[in-house]
């Protein structure tokens, strides 16, 4: 038995290798091309956690970049004269492999422009290698400001957690009367610790009071005693920046402890099916901030986006979808301008680009962030997200 | 790496090794200033040389002294720290605490990389000598968990203490000295240090504690003295294997320290051999390497041009997986066991492989049978 099983692996193994060697020559034909024809491709590198832990936001901003190029193609043809090839590297969610993923893209794969990553902490991973080597690196969903500072070759194009954070205590604080509000944030996660002191900092500010704060660490289960404790200063909100999954927990073990009135608020990341799916009934009513809605169109391609979108995969667009949609398009556009993949020609029009997005317009501060005054609030209602107002801070 | 022939092995053995280190040398050489490999290889080569100092750390630890610890991760992330906050460059840092400023001494603290390097290693030896107190009373599976607690509790503070380490908002900007010269050329010195060890009566010691520890103790060893010095080793060298990849890598948070870290080290250990310098040096390079290198799975390919694999990702994951499984079905106690490489037995083996692998087994059992 154990005979038949050394002879399988060892054929496994083999056709491993033969398989490696089909690979490798592949390999070799398509970077031969890439050397000796940088004039007939363009080459995108997409990098994005698409194994382990961010992979769910990975996978759904790809499915944006993928649109992007299928629209593009169809709506202006090559890029240049010259045909557009996603090169897509999983950096695995881990910090370390995407640095080294970063660099396989710049060096190995020699890209002209990078789009991604989910996760600000992945970016960072990688910002070094794209700065080295002079490539410029368009993030979609990353909102930590560390991204940005103190790399010229990092641009974003979502608007950032302060701002975010503004949006959200500006809403609390004069579109629902608020003035008492306590906050139960998840205190391992770069995002959420960012966005509560952000809110904190606008809510204050504007004249209301953070009555209590709790934190949670991630994969935490229980909450109960968080609630008791927040709700013991009796406020009117609660504001939980964190996981979408801990946040659907979370507003259950409220409403199951019996506390009705009190609305919960998040930011970008509790927009997805997850919410609803864990938390069912509990999460009706709950705020969050978000980057664009079908329902509230920002430009006049939104409509065209979702349409495609949606013949596409079946399921209305997540907002994480439309960045990574931008993020294409905003790289197509600047190379068009520029006339050139070369790095300080796309950075000179990056600077006064402005780019009609699915999310809104897009242009970049002197820090390489995306000017952004509006953002979209939603709500759950009958188990789906539906649009309730923007907000648009000056 | 000891020849148990004549002098004149001896002497062919040492030749051996010079001409192999000068030919290290000269490739190092070859790969720092003709771009011989190309950056992306050469990170994959530095990456390795860390993993195999860190690998060689948990070794002391887990294979030499036989004790299971697996608070790795809570060292590696002292060192990374420390590293990290005294190699920012001083302007660079406080602008990146932009939920709570820094700390003020922190904020303007700087020293040069080799001195940053000493200092996490020693801090991480000093945590290691307070948490090892408690901890090395306990034996197998109590002292793992109870280790692996540590680790998490180091990683929960480093998390906590925001104007000090800016808390999951991580750490950027760290300056990448670690070429491959500070990389291999630290792993080498670790893997000289871990051989002079093994030959001194400390050493001996340890491995007496691993074999037997009521039998060590008869003899006269002091238990608790040896663990506690091991522990410190493993401590020391995984605090410079974590400055060295927070230098690497150009970013730290405190996730990176997350207990799987441990398990990836263990691996390497576990892969190469526990007991074997030279399987946890090897081991860290042939797994890092192929993790970069099967990554052409990922991109999805074709077997013999008759079954075509479309593009999914984690593919080259399964695979590595699956080469794992061979490895541990076909050798359980790793590629090197607890053997070590020398050139006798390098030549030995493809000749009448058999024979003289039996005999060379033999010899080294025999020799071990001495020792103990």
């Amino acid at each position: 038995m154990k005979r038949l099983v050394a002879i399988g692996l060892v054929f496994a193994m083999a056709l491993t290798a033969l398989a490696g060697c089909g690979g490798g020559g592949g390999g070799g034909q398509t970077s031969g091309g890439g050397g000796g024809g940088e004039t007939d491709v363009i080459k995108i590198g997409v990098f994005q956690p698409l194994t382990g832990a961010y992979s769910a936001g990975g996978t759904i901003e790809v499915q944006g970049v993928d649109l992007a190029k299928k629209y593009c193609e169809e709506k202006f043809g090559k890029l240049l004269g010259k045909e557009v090839e996603l090169v897509i590297v999983d950096n695995k969610s881990d910090t370390v492999e995407a640095a080294t993923a970063a660099a396989k893209l710049v060096e190995d794969d020699k890209v002209d422009i990078v789009l991604g990553s989910w996760g600000s902490g992945l970016c960072m991973a990688g910002g070094d290698s794209f700065k080295n080597s002079k490539t410029i690196a368009i993030g979609a969903s990353c909102t930590n400001p560390n991204v940005t500072i103190g790399n010229d070759y990092y641009y974003r194009i979502c608007f950032l957690d302060p701002f975010q954070g503004t949006v959200l205590a500006n809403y609390a604080y004069n579109t629902l009367g608020a003035t008492k509000v306590a906050a139960i944030y998840e205190a391992t996660n770069d995002y959420a610790v960012g966005l509560y002191n952000f809110f904190k900092e606008a809510f204050e500010t504007l004249g209301g009071e953070i009555v209590e704060t709790q934190m949670y660490q991630t994969e935490d289960q229980d909450f109960n005693s968080q609630i008791l404790t927040v709700m013991a200063k009796e406020p009117e909100i609660i504001f939980a920046p964190g996981v979408e999954s801990a946040a659907a927990i979370m507003m259950r073990q409220t409403r199951e402890a019996g506390y009705n009135d009190v609305i919960f608020m998040g930011g970008d990341t509790w927009e997805t099916p997850m919410l609803i799916d864990l938390g069912g009934e509990f999460v009706e009513g709950c705020i969050v901030t978000t980057f664009f809605d079908p329902a509230a169109p920002l430009n006049d391609i939104t409509a065209e986006f979702v349409e495609l979108y949606t013949a596409e995969y079946g399921t209305p667009p997540a907002a994480f979808t439309a960045l990574g949609f931008d993020s294409y398009l905003t790289a197509f556009q600047a190379i068009t301008e520029a006339g050139s993949t070369d790095s300080d020609a796309i950075m000179a029009v990056l600077e006064n680009i402005v780019v009609k997005g699915v999310t809104g317009d897009i242009a970049f501060n002197e820090i390489g962030d995306a000017i952004k005054n509006m953002a979209v609030l939603k709500t759950v209602q009958n188990g789906e997200f539906v649009f309730m107002d923007t907000v648009t801070i000056e | 790496m000891k020849s148990n022939s004549s002098n004149k092995k001896m002497g062919l053995s040492t030749i051996l090794t010079i001409a192999s280190l000068i030919g290290i040398v000269v490739l190092l050489y070859m790969i720092d200033q003709h771009g011989f490999l190309g950056s992306y290889w050469t990170r994959v080569l530095r990456l390795s040389g860390v993993y195999a100092i860190s690998a060689l750390s948990m070794n002391l630890v887990n294979g030499f002294t036989g004790q299971f610890s697996l608070g790795h991760a809570g060292f590696m992330a002292i060192g990374a720290y420390v590293t990290s906050l005294l190699i920012i460059p001083t302007p660079n840092k406080a602008i990146q605490y932009y939920v709570t400023p820094v700390l003020d001494f922190v904020g303007k603290m700087h020293a040069p990389f080799w001195l940053a390097l000493i200092l996490g290693g020693l801090l991480a030896a000093i945590a290691a000598f307070f948490i090892g107190f408690p901890v090395l009373r306990l034996k197998g599976d109590y002292l793992a968990i109870a280790t692996l607690g540590f680790s998490e509790i180091i990683r929960i503070f480093i998390t906590n203490l925001i104007p000090i380490t800016n808390g999951p908002m991580g750490l950027k900007n760290i300056p990448a000295s670690a070429n491959i010269w500070w990389t291999t050329g630290i792993c080498t010195l670790t893997v000289v240090f871990m051989l002079r060890l093994m030959d001194t009566s400390y050493g001996r010691a340890i491995k007496a504690i691993r074999d037997d520890e009521t039998a060590a103790e008869a003899m006269g060893i002091s238990l608790f003295r040896h663990k506690m010095m091991a522990f410190m080793m493993g401590a020391f060298f995984a605090g410079v294997s974590g400055g060295l990849i927070a230098s690497v890598v150009g970013t730290i948070n405190p996730g990176f320290f997350r207990f799987t870290l441990a398990y990836e080290i263990l691996l390497i250990v576990v892969l190469g051999g526990l007991g074997s310098i030279t399987g946890s040096v090897v081991g860290a390079f042939v797994l890092t390497i192929s993790r970069e290198w099967l990554r052409f799975l990922d991109n999805g390919f074709s077997i013999l041009g008759i079954i075509k694999v479309p593009p999914i990702a984690g593919m080259r994951m399964l695979f590595f997986s699956v080469l794992l499984m061979i490895v541990i079905l076909y050798s359980r106690r790793g590629l090197f066991g607890s053997n070590e490489f020398t050139w006798a037995g390098l030549f030995a083996f493809p000749g009448k492989w058999k024979n003289k692998a039996a005999n060379l087994f033999d010899s080294a059992k025999q020799k071990a049978g001495r020792k103990k």
